[in-house]
């Protein structure tokens, strides 16, 4: 039961100098799934995301979303059509208040966006737009804490804060870098039951440095390695595969439980 | 109840804000206060680009330039009109932001600064030297305007209420700007442009945006100075002044209406009445200046309104 292919690159390469971070990968991203894409550190996951994302152009390759070419397309026009991102450091915007951040992305998809004099003269806090903004902050549990300054918000709350911003933008893919890095346990708990619910509604990637937390999660599993793809398909498979042991756990047991420890294991390329 | 004190003020603001200068008009004449006001105007328009984008301008005199003389020249050329004379330097100053908008805000930190300022070097040229043959080179030109209905422009009270309304235009305009998206996309821009690009926004059409409103109402600033002063030296235009508003926005605390306007007053005052007791005043702004970064980062405006709300807060829990 393959679904529809909804993004798409062919031989996506990226160098920076001599140095090849992404080569010529093929990934293939069906709708409704969840992806996991795992590698060690440095193996090219983020700039992956980034390309796909339009943070920077690749080298070579090209881009497909919906079959539309999107290779030189800008980052904000890419959201637009629905690819949306967060970031591998949480980015949101700390001088303003965690309520004003959501306001900004419920505002982009409002009539008021393409009305340009509301936009630029009528207050950015009327009633329609706050209550979805709330709603967002309600869905990832921060409805309590609307309007205190984001700098004053714990790293977990501000992730969270994030993801309600993506999820705000309407999007049909979802890609986020790393969600679970520098997070409690529990907040890591909290995130999963989370992103449980929202990939029944959604197309998500997830790239995480620590396959334990996403074996679960993910329908499908991508290896990355120097800047290839060297393993792709059902999760418990590719854990098993020869050469991602290999490369990535130093071969020892396949089990999920058994590389928990020895996943945290850096390696440079 | 504090808050709700601070509410009120801030909804009345405007007539606050009218109030405080003609309150300050017996006190300093009304000569100044209106100097004073369409300096407060300059710093507004400034500010919407370094306090609320936060891109600092080097060469905003420029703009300040372009409407002193478009204004002159249109009532030596075209009409004695004072509002036509506005009229042509606003449209003189949107067009020069346009013109020179896409190639500015694509730079940020210090090179947004320097380009300007090369941009306004090439200005003060072309008054000084170029062009003098209709702006008087150093001698600058004089411009003379008719009295329109009730605007007896030989009249300074009349001037001065003139500028005043202009001026409370200008900061509800800006309330405006910086209350609706558009201002909270600004300070986005300002934190961090990159996200706000990843939030669908195309921040380069905003960026001009911002960058033209602010070249407009900076030409506003300077149309009414010459309607002030009836007359215009290649100094409207002189890149050494940028000093002025940049230390006006530091004093007050930039990102705010309120502060630019503490700063513009402040700054006023300092210059003006300094120099009566201290010759070289300018050190006195040097030492000023250190306080500020050192000590009171958000400004004076910033500094009062961090404590006010601190007691409030107090208050509150009390």
């Amino acid at each position: 039961m393959r679904e529809k292919v909804i993004l798409e690159t062919q031989n996506l390469s990226k160098q920076f100098g001599g140095f090849v971070a992404v080569e010529k990968v093929n990934y293939k991203l069906f709708e409704g799934e969840t992806a996991g894409i795992i590698g060690p550190n440095g193996a090219g996951k983020s700039t992956f995301f980034n390309l796909l994302t339009g943070l920077f152009p690749p080298t070579e390759g090209k881009i497909l979303f919906f079959n539309q070419d999107i290779t030189s397309t800008q980052a904000e026009h890419r959201v637009e059509l629905g690819l949306v991102r967060t970031f591998q450091l949480v980015s949101v915007f700390d001088s303003l208040s965690v309520i004003d951040n959501l306001i900004l992305a419920v505002t982009r998809f409002s009539p008021i966006f393409t009305n340009k004099f509301r936009f630029f003269f009528r207050d950015a806090h009327i009633k329609n737009i706050t209550e979805r903004a709330k709603e967002a902050l309600n869905r990832v549990g921060l409805a309590d804490k609307s309007h205190i300054l984001t700098s004053e918000l714990s790293y977990g709350d501000k992730r969270k804060l994030e993801i309600a911003m993506a999820l705000a933008l309407n999007p049909k893919v979802l890609l986020l870098d790393e969600p679970f890095a520098g997070l409690s346990d529990v907040e890591i708990k909290e995130l999963l039951n989370l992103l449980h619910k929202v990939k029944k509604s959604l197309t998500l990637i997830i790239i995480e440095h620590k396959i334990s937390r996403i074996v679960d999660l993910v329908t499908r599993l991508s290896v990355m390695h120097e800047g290839r793809i060297i393993a792709e398909g059902n999760p418990k498979d590719v854990l098993c595969n020869e050469t991602v042991r290999r490369v990535y756990w130093g071969g020892e047991s396949c089990s999920v439980d058994g590389i928990t420890d020895s996943s945290d294991r850096r390696r440079r390329p | 109840m504090r808050n709700n004190f601070l509410e009120i003020v801030r909804k009345v603001d405007i007539l606050f804000i009218g109030c405080a200068f003609l309150l300050l008009a017996p006190v300093l004449t009304v000569q100044r206060t209106n100097d004073f006001i369409i300096f407060c105007i300059f710093v507004l328009a400034y500010n919407l680009l370094y306090g609320f984008m936060g891109r600092l301008s080097f060469g905003h005199m420029l703009y300040f330039g372009v409407g002193a003389y478009a204004s002159a020249l249109t009532a030596e050329h075209l009409s004695a009109n004072p509002f036509a004379a506005i009229a042509v330097a606003l449209v003189a100053g949107a067009g020069t932001g346009i013109l020179l908008g896409p190639i500015t805000v694509r730079t940020t930190g210090a090179c947004f600064a320097l380009i300007n300022l090369a941009f306004n070097q090439v200005g003060y040229f072309l008054a000084l030297i170029a062009l003098a043959k209709w702006t008087g080179g150093e001698d600058g030109m004089a411009a003379f305007f008719d009295n329109i209905w009730i605007f007896d422009l030989g009249n300074r009270y009349v001037v001065f209420g003139f500028s005043l309304l202009c001026l409370l235009l200008v900061v509800y305009i800006m309330k405006r700007l910086t209350s609706s998206s558009f201002g909270i996309l600004l300070r986005t821009i300002k934190e961090n442009e990159t996200r706000a690009k990843f939030l669908g926004y195309n921040t380069f059409r905003y960026k001009l945006a911002a960058f033209v409103i602010s070249t407009t109402l900076s030409a506003f600033a300077g149309a009414l100075s010459i309607i002030n002063y009836t007359y215009v030296t290649p100094s409207f235009i002189d890149t050494t002044r940028n000093v002025e508003v940049i230390f006006a926005s530091l004093i007050g605390g930039s990102a705010s209406i309120y502060g630019s306007l503490v700063g513009g007053i402040s700054y006023m005052i300092i210059s003006n009445y300094l120099p009566k007791y201290i010759q070289r005043w300018e050190m006195f702004l040097g030492v000023a200046l250190l306080l500020l970064v050192f000590r009171f980062r958000s400004g004076l405006w910033g500094y009062i309104s961090e404590t006010v709300e601190k007691y409030a807060l107090k208050g509150a829990r009390e």
